[in-house]
């Protein structure tokens, strides 16, 4: 798996955080605003009843922006809201636990800020009934009848004198009287009255201290009683600061005597009368009161609960965005990307667990190095190990010699196919296993021995030439036991190396028998010329006389017969002992061969002769060599035919391996099994008349070519002669190793 | 969502309110207040205009004004000389402002004008008083016998003045939207 790029992660990619940041701006700004709206709209009435708003601009405006800020403010945090509901349902990392926690932010402010909304609308609701209802109207308008009324009494009280001022007075005010009068209206007036005396409409005179106001609003109340055509002719006046009585002349003076409240009573009724008048406009403005109390609580409900709602948002967006940035960063770790670090910096317990997280997986990539340098080098050990043992065992492999070694437990450690096939030994499993369970009971007692042998030279090597039963054969071996010690000189195993020597001996007999043909060769050639020189002389000198005897004639012939047999022994001895150096030079193999199948075929038309041709024909031979090797083994064949079946030739050129092959294949009665291991002996022969040599030459044939043949039976029946050779010549030396030769490129006999 | 989008949606919902909520509080008002009869003469540099406000007090700011609630109107005068091919010329402008308050414990309406203070002592005479004007207004410049002269007059409600605890409820709104158009009168000249 190819890791991802490396680069940190940060809780958003892209434009988002930009996004997220300008979106909180956008929330904090409506929030703040829409609170300040709302604590201008505490000041404002609500819309119902008869109240008008389209001449005042900027209520409107402003009760219209805030609703749009409110708008807005919902706007966002529903969209903040579907955006988590939408990452829940695509299964996002966080999503849960970001929407469980707005939910239950929102339930917690939501439940309380409604309970708080209705008690407080019925409160409201409530709180303003009560205070436009029956009781405190009527204790209101009680209150306020009881200062009117007090006032009265007080007024009254002055009325005598403002009657005896008026009654003096007459008509007029006439400055000869007038003190009299006053003197007499002092005697019925209460302490602290003065009297004020007013003629059309202005004051004329007055007696005792009032304060401006006071005067003022008598005269006021003076002449709009004026208005009422002057029916009355005394009456009283009342005020938040005063008592007064009035009386009139006959000639439209009015006499006014006045008390001026003491302050702290005038503040006492103006606080009734201010008490009554504030009574009867709620009561009268009952409805947009109401409905500006419950738009406020409105506001300020909606206001709660997005604002709550959007401090739960941002709180799970605190609480989730690095517990997602956790939960990718261990994904992207747990996918072996382990340059993944969190960019995300808090001073509370989040930022230590993320900075934990990314320490950890620093150390993890520290270690990892480590891990893959150390394996690095690990892997080069192993492979220079692998390719010496690969080595060894090619060695093993390559060479003639079965090898077996084992190790100080008496285990198999390594056995190669040499050793497999020496010894006819099962290799499957055999590594690891004990070689006693292993090795027949002879090959192990052989190996014991040995080892015991071994124990006792000087340098624990030991050599010996044994005979072991190998299937049926006794084979000769020539075993070489080496045990293994370190440097300490610990037994570590031993190494068992088996040569068989049968080829070799095979080779010996060869070459004892070339010696004895040379021999008898020499020995008989010298002696068959006479004799049959000598014969003839007898039959021409001495066959008239014994004409009549056919017993010399018949002798005489038997001995040229006999002479002509040994001559033919003789000349095959003789070929057989002086096998020359093959000459190689790359012509075309399936030419020559086919020239000796064709002449087979037509000397043995019975026989049905088949030739095939498989691979380039180009090879390195020695062609007189190997049309007498395929004469010898189309010769075998034919006889072994007895004039019925067919004989297949076929010329193989293995490029890939090297080898030239040549197959002769018949279906006659094939080799029986016990003569199949001295098949290339020479003087071995089940045919009548055979010398024997015709197989061992393709032997020697197939030797000085550095090649073998092989003898396998043929399917369904039959048998199959192969000869295999390098279809190249080695860089250096000569073939027909086999075989010691001379310079001169003959074979010694 | 774009930003502007969400611009866009908002300047939607802001126009449809607007579009919705004029047309509809206009629709509800009650009978449209006026001034009629608007009289005078004109000479000797001043203007005298006579005129009367109709329909300005609807019954809810008669109950008001039973309640306490003091009543201010404000009118506007205005003289000009009327040219038949030319621009009027404005001659004279005035400002008056006249207010009612009960007094519950007085049991009088206090009537308040630029000239002087006036006690009424019932409901009907405060309203014929504030809604019956004479108003001087100084012009400027000769008047000349036999010119065309003309008054415009227009009224609004100017305040209402409720009680300290309800003013810091209806701290920016009036309760209730007076507003007359202008009303024309011709002047005699004297």
């Amino acid at each position: 798996m190819t890791p991802p790029p490396a680069g940190p992660l940060s809780p958003s990619p892209g434009a988002e955080p930009a996004k997220r940041r300008r979106e909180r701006w956008a929330i904090g700004i409506v929030a703040v605003l829409v609170a300040a709206l709302t604590f201008f709209e505490a000041h404002l009435a609500a819309v119902g009843g008869a109240v008008a708003f389209s001449s005042n601009i900027v209520i409107f405006a402003l009760i219209n922006l805030n609703v749009v800020f409110v708008v807005l403010l919902i706007f966002l945090v529903t969209r903040n809201v579907f955006k988590i509901l939408l990452d829940r349902r695509r299964n996002l990392l966080g999503a849960k636990l970001r929407s469980r926690l707005v939910l239950i932010f929102i339930c917690f402010s939501l439940f309380p800020t409604m309970l708080l909304f209705i008690a407080a609308t019925n409160i409201t609701t409530t709180s303003i009934k009560s205070w436009i209802g029956g009781r405190v109207g009527q204790a209101l308008t009680g209150a306020i009848e009881i200062a009117q009324e007090r006032l009265e009494q007080e007024a009254r009280a002055l009325s005598p004198a403002a009657e005896s001022a008026a009654t003096g007075l007459s008509e007029t005010v006439d400055p000869a009287t007038f003190p009299r009068v006053l003197e007499s209206a002092r005697t019925q007036a209460p302490a602290g009255t003065a009297l004020l005396f007013f003629e059309k409409g202005a004051e004329v005179a007055r007696d005792g201290e009032v304060p401006p106001g006071v005067r003022t609003e008598v005269l006021n109340r003076i002449k709009a009683m004026k208005d009422d055509g002057g029916a009355d002719r005394e009456g009283t006046l009342i005020g938040d600061e005063f008592a007064a009585a009035w009386s009139r002349t006959p000639g439209g003076v009015i006499v006014a005597a006045v008390r001026p409240l003491p302050p702290a009573e005038a503040a006492r009724i103006r606080g009734i009368a201010r008490a009554y008048d504030e009574y009867h406009q709620v009561r009268l403005l009952d409805d947009p009161i109401r409905a500006s109390y419950i738009g406020i609580l409105i506001l300020i409900t909606l206001l709660i609960v997005f604002s709550a709602s959007w401090m739960g948002i941002y709180l799970a967006r605190l609480i989730t965005v690095p517990v997602q940035l956790l939960a990718e960063g261990t994904e992207e770790v747990a996918r072996g990307n382990l340059d993944v670090s969190l960019d995300y910096r808090s001073s509370d317990e989040f930022g230590t667990l993320v900075a934990s997280f990314n320490r950890m997986t620093a150390d993890l990539k520290a270690m990892k190095g480590n891990l893959e340098e150390t394996n690095v080098s690990l892997t080069k050990t192993y492979d220079e190990l692998r390719r010496r043992t690969q080595f060894i065992e090619t060695i093993l492999h390559s060479i003639s010699t079965g090898v077996i070694v084992i190790d100080r437990h008496g285990r198999i450690a390594m056995i190669n196919k040499v050793a497999e096939h020496l010894l006819q030994i099962r290799t499957d499993g055999a590594v690891g296993r004990m070689y006693r369970e292993v090795l027949r009971e002879e090959h192990y007692e052989a190996i014991r021995s040995l080892y015991r042998e071994a124990g006792e030279a000087a340098r624990g090597q030991v050599e010996r030439q044994v005979e072991l039963l190998v299937g049926e054969k006794r084979i000769a071996f020539r075993v070489s036991l080496t045990a293994l010690r370190d440097d300490a000189g610990e037994y570590m195993g031993l190494v068992a190396a088996f040569d068989d020597l049968s080829q070799a001996m095979r080779l010996q007999r060869v070459l004892a028998w070339r010696e004895v043909a040379r021999r008898i060769a020499h020995d008989i050639r010298n002696p068959l010329t006479p004799i049959q020189l000598s014969t003839e002389r007898m039959r021409r000198k001495y066959a008239a006389d014994h004409a009549e005897d056919p017993v010399f004639a018949e002798c005489t012939q038997a001995i040229l017969s006999g002479v002509n047999t040994l001559k033919h022994l003789v000349d095959e001895f003789t070929r057989f002992g002086r096998m020359p150096i093959p000459r190689l030079e790359e012509a075309d193999l399936p030419v020559e061969v086919r020239t000796v199948v064709d002449t087979y075929r037509t000397s043995h038309p019975e026989v049905r002769w088949e030739f095939r041709q498989e691979g380039p024909p180009r090879v390195w031979f020695d062609p007189f060599q190997i049309r007498r090797a395929v004469t010898n083994l189309l010769d075998n064949a034919a006889a072994a035919l007895e004039g019925r079946g067919s004989v297949t030739v076929t010329c193989t050129h293995d490029e890939a391996a090297g080898k030239a092959r040549i197959e002769v294949a018949d279906d006659g009665p094939g080799i029986p099994p016990g003569d199949r291991d001295r098949l290339f002996e020479p003087y071995f022969s089940r045919r009548e008349g055979g010398t024997g040599l015709g197989l061992a030459i393709v032997s020697a044939i197939a030797n000085d070519h550095g090649g073998t043949v092989r003898m396998r039976e043929n399917m369904p029946r039959g048998a199959v002669f192969e000869m295999e050779f390098p279809a190249r010549p080695p860089v250096k030396g000569n073939f027909g190793s086999s075989m010691p030769g001379n310079d001169d490129g003959r074979r010694g006999i | 969502m774009p930003l502007g989008v969400e611009v866009r949606v908002l300047i939607a919902f802001f126009t449809l309110a607007l579009l919705g909520f004029l047309p509809g509080s206009s629709l509800a008002r009650p009978p449209v207040p006026g001034i009629s009869e608007v009289s005078g003469t004109i000479g000797g540099g001043e203007a005298r205009v006579r005129f009367t406000l109709r329909n300005a007090f609807t019954p809810e700011m008669v109950e008001a004004l039973k309640s306490g609630i003091e009543i201010t109107f404000k009118t506007t005068v205005e003289v000009e000389r009327v040219y038949r091919n030319w621009f009027n010329a404005p001659i004279g402008r005035v400002q008056y402002t006249r207010s009612v308050r009960y007094d519950a414990l007085a049991r009088v309406y206090r009537l308040h004008r630029d000239d002087g203070d006036e006690l009424l002592p019932d409901v009907l005479a405060a309203l014929d008083r504030m809604t019956r004007f004479e108003v001087v207004v100084p012009v400027t410049g000769d008047v000349e016998k036999g010119k065309h002269y003309r008054a415009r007059v227009r009224a609004r409600l100017d305040k209402v003045g409720l009680s300290e605890p309800l003013r810091s409820i209806f701290f920016f709104s009036s309760l209730w939207d007076v507003e007359t158009d202008w009303a024309r009168g011709n002047l005699k000249t004297s």
